[in-house]
């Protein structure tokens, strides 16, 4: 199974986000390569679309969207290409990727975000490798496992979500509600 | 499975299955260093895949071009265009027709490939941006096993065949254009006579003159339907074009029978292929051809070409089945309830239109700005199976169509759209602006069509039920450069990206361009009224629009009271609103809207007293400017000789400023002028514009030459000062360039 095209989105608390903000954040993350192992190419406003990509910080291995579909806003951090490392790797470095950005946007002075750690979504645009269906879920099932128990414990409870046209995913009761912070520093 | 070739087997038809296996050997060719970068860029680009901002390897990040470093190095996917960079992928749909099966694809390309948007173009197409060069042979595969492919989406070639959304539903049309231009597209796919054009080709049909759907007469050939004694034919016009200067297609035949159709494209493909200027990109479009040779000798040669061509039995064979096109509707026709919900019959006024044949309408789902999510794609794919069949269409107003939708439904369909936030009402109307990409992702963008596009629909959709009639019927589009793909020269209000120097500074500005008319398949195309700040184009609007509703005369039009009262009236409205204030009043003005970084600043420095001194050469563009719009206002009274020498004058005087400000002595008199500005200026190429060269130059030139301008009549003299607009623009651009290399120096 290929390493790349893993999703993670988290959810932020509050359900009303004003998405201009994330502009000029993702503009200035880009200038001062606030994330020092990417490279960020180019920010993408998506407000005028309802339930939309939101506001996408373009990059070259991966993109990272305030994503605002199914009116829940969240950080979804999407992982396009070039990960150097097996399966299980590939799909922790994604949960991190994504609660390290959370933490970035939550320090933010002027975003007011905070964002919840009991639920998360994970996906793969991958149809090919990974056609949504319940082979697909029993080939991820050990490693969403482990990377879940890594970060957030091990009470998580899983459910297969979307149709068949849909891309594969996975959403996560993670069991816990710790703070970004505090579920980094416990991987 | 391990690869979408073998997943998809032989549901990938040829020869599309042959060529994307071509194309992706071309790909590790290039990669192994064994292609030359401009032959593997047009061979990429005939397969719709092009190039997006920044892909030269450099961005400014609103402190000046830092380079994004990619990890393929040296590796480049043409000249100037690194590997890794992004790009975007247009993908051609045929007069906008699409399946429920091709729209699921493209929205699973959406997500897997790009950011999750499909965006819908001017000419029909769809583009998904931020696409890696090697995932696009598959994504070419998996669109070809729905029927679709990319090929000659883009390059010097056939481009996506366009026609109106309603036809075949339509109750002004002639007859239904479908079963034409599917069999025109089919034709001359990939056929020889179209393989070596100098520039683009673009085809458009219409079922009739008079409703603006097709608009043929800003394209390269254009068909509009006609009947004449019971037999079925076109009118057939040829050299439209927008672009920098904007063209009127001339007739070509006024009646061309169907059974001629083909042909007489061949011819003329060959003639265009065959005459057509191959070395200047600036002046390649077939436009350029028909006017140096004459639209007489024009249809001369494509006569006499006709005559050679070896017949070809796909010319009549597609008559033989005009119906393969016919789409079926799937629920029975239904009147529209009479008790319908306020909501529905909001939006009913102006995306529900009546079909011909009773009892079914066409639905318009207006998209803000083109986009739609992968999501909302999935979802209209359903709703197409559940309502209408397969019977949708991508239109040139960037929204898509549903035809056949029963009334005894359009209640039901209406609250799933709803349900989807995709019910916006107001289709056509003002509040319905169309934008090219801009600077967004396009590498051509000067100003922010889309986000200023995007500023005005969130601003109108506020008041739009206040709004007056005459007001909400405007139409507006906004194009990021002179290149036009917004078609600003055929709306109501037009904006096209321009950028202006204030106090050592850049600002993103519009030119506001007024009084195009849509109707008439985009009959006659506006005139710049002048530059205003992007930050105050909302405020423009509102001036423009108010300053008509306060003096028009009874319920006359907007285009009839632009013609009345001429465009120099609506410079005076402008006027208190052209100038921005200093960046140390309101910086807000030297950033673009949505993009918070300074505008174009790059490596700029600032002198002390920068925003007091007026420097000797902007006086100069300024009195240009003015030389300019009096030029427009003598076109308006009907004096055309005296319009375009006025607009000859103009380019002498800003060329002036320019050789004055290099410190070069030089008289008042043209001659010494144009002299002294090819000298310096046109052969050194500090005038060049770093994509169109020469080209803007060249007017001047070529204008000096050819005293053109002596016998000018209203449709050359409108040219000419086009030509002078853009000449005037080229040197406000080129002064921002050696402004900026002096700041450099001095900082070194
Ligand atoms: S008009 Fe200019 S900015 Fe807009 S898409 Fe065309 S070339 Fe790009």
């Amino acid at each position: 199974m290929e390493p790349t095209k893993f999703q993670v989105k988290v959810y932020t608390k509050t359900g009303e986000i004003e998405l201009e903000k994330l502009v000029p954040v993702f503009h200035q993350w880009i200038r001062e390569k606030k994330i020092p192992d990417e490279l960020l190419i180019d920010v993408a406003d998506y407000a005028h679309v309802p339930q939309g990509p939101g506001v996408v910080l373009i990059g070259h291995q991966s993109d990272y969207y305030l994503d605002v579909a199914d009116d829940r806003p969240g950080l979804l951090y999407s992982r396009k290409r070039g990960f150097d490392g097996d399966f299980q790797a590939g799909i922790d470095d994604a949960f991190r990727r994504a609660l390290l950005a959370c933490k970035m946007l939550e320090e933010e002075s002027g975003l007011d975000f905070e964002f919840e750690t009991s639920e998360v979504l994970f996906r793969v645009q991958d149809r090919l490798h990974a056609p949504n269906e319940e082979s697909t879920y029993e080939a991820y099932e050990p490693a969403l496992r482990r990377a879940t128990s890594i970060f957030f414990g091990d009470s998580a409870s899983f459910e297969r979500v979307g149709g068949p046209r849909e891309p594969f995913a996975v959403r996560i009761k993670t069991g816990a509600n710790a703070s970004v912070d505090e579920t980094l520093a416990r991987a | 499975m391990t690869s979408w070739k073998e997943q998809l087997g032989d549901r990938i038809p040829e020869p599309l299955a042959g060529e994307v296996d071509l194309f992706e050997g071309q790909i590790e060719l290039k990669k192994q260093g064994k292609l030359d970068d401009k032959i593997f860029a047009e061979t990429r680009l005939r397969r719709g895949v092009y190039g997006q901002r920044y892909d030269n390897g450099l961005r400014d990040d609103g402190t000046g071009q830092k380079p994004l470093d990619f990890p393929c190095g040296d590796l480049t996917k043409g000249p100037d265009t690194v590997w890794d960079a992004p790009g975007m992928m247009r993908i051609k749909i045929p007069f906008g027709k699409m399946t429920a099966d091709q729209l699921d694809v493209l929205s699973e390309l959406a997500e897997e490939n790009s950011d999750s948007i499909l965006h819908v173009t001017t000419r029909q197409d769809i583009q998904l941006h931020f696409i890696h060069i090697e995932e696009s042979p598959d994504m070419m595969r998996r669109l070809a096993a729905v029927g679709i492919t990319t090929r000659e989406a883009c390059g010097n070639s056939v481009r996506n065949v366009t026609a109106c959304e309603y036809a075949g539903v339509c109750t002004t049309q002639a007859f239904d254009v479908t079963p034409y231009a599917n069999a025109i597209t089919q034709y001359l796919l990939g056929h020889p006579d179209v393989q070596d054009f100098g520039r683009k080709f673009k085809i458009a049909f219409s079922g009739c003159e008079d409703n603006p759907c097709g608009l043929v007469t800003f394209h390269d050939l254009g068909a509009v339907a006609h009947v004449r004694d019971g037999k079925r034919g076109f009118r057939v016009v040829v050299g439209g074009g927008l672009g920098a200067v904007p063209v009127q297609a001339k007739v070509l035949a006024e009646f061309c029978p169907e059974e001629e159709l083909l042909p007489l494209a061949q011819a003329v493909s060959r003639v265009f292929a065959r005459l057509g200027e191959k070395q200047s990109r600036a002046r390649a479009r077939i436009k350029f051809l028909v006017q140096k040779v004459g639209i007489e000798e024009f249809k001369r040669l494509v006569a006499e070409e006709r005559e050679g061509l070896r017949p070809d039995e796909r010319w009549t064979a597609f008559l033989d089945d005009l119906h393969s096109t016919d789409e079926k509707p799937i629920r029975e026709p239904g009147a529209l309830p009479s008790d319908a919900p306020l909501g529905f019959q909001k939006w009913a006024k102006h995306n529900l239109k009546p079909q011909a044949q009773e009892g079914y309408y066409t639905a318009i789902v207006k998209l803000p700005l083109g986009d739609f999510t992968s999501t909302q794609g999935r979802a209209l794919a359903d709703l197409a199976r559940e309502f209408t069949g397969d019977a949708m269409r991508c239109t040139v107003e960037q929204n898509l169509a549903f035809r056949w939708l029963s009334g005894a439904d359009a209640v039901a369909f209406y609250q799933r759209l709803d349900a989807l936030h995709m019910a916006e009402p107001g289709a056509g109307t003002i509040t319905d602006m169309t934008s090219c990409p801009g600077t967004d992702t396009c590498k051509l963008g000067i100003s922010a069509s889309r986000g200023v596009t995007g500023e005005l629909r969130k601003r109108l959709t506020l008041v739009e039920d206040q709004l007056d009639p005459a007001v909400q019927r405007l139409r507006m589009k906004a194009s990021g450069c002179f290149n036009s793909c917004g078609q600003h020269h055929a709306a109501d209000i037009g904006f096209t990206g321009v950028s202006r120097q204030v106090g050592g500074r850049k600002v993103p500005h519009f030119n506001v361009v007024l009084g195009g008319q849509w109707t008439e398949n985009a009959k006659s195309y506006g005139l710049v009224v002048g530059a205003v700040p992007s930050k105050n184009i909302p405020k423009a609007v509102e001036l423009i629009t108010q300053h008509y509703l306060e003096n028009r005369e009874g319920d006359e039009s907007f285009q009839a009271f632009i013609a009345r009262v001429g465009k120099k009236e609506f410079r005076k409205v402008l006027a208190p609103i052209q100038k921005p204030p200093s960046y140390e009043e309101d910086p807000s003005y030297y950033s673009d809207w949505g993009d918070p970084r300074e505008y174009g600043i790059g490596d700029i420095g600032v002198g002390e007293c920068a925003g007091e001194i007026v420097p000797f050469v902007e006086f100069g563009l300024q009195e240009a400017e003015q030389q300019l719009h009096d030029a427009q206002d003598a076109l308006e009274a009907g004096q055309a000789a005296a319009a375009a020498k006025g607009g000859f004058t103009a380019m002498v005087t800003a060329a002036k400023a320019l050789v004055r400000h290099l410190e070069v002595q030089v008289k008042d008199d043209a001659d010494d002028v144009v002299s002294n500005f090819r000298t310096h200026l046109y052969d050194t190429e500090i005038f060049h514009d770093p994509f169109a060269k020469g080209k803007f130059a060249n007017y001047l030139l070529k204008m000096h030459g050819d005293k053109s301008f002596e016998d000018a009549n209203e449709e050359t003299a409108h040219r000419a000062l086009d030509e002078a607009q853009l000449f005037l623009e080229a040197a406000h651009a080129c002064y921002q360039r050696l402004t900026q290399a002096a700041s450099a120096a001095a900082a070194e």
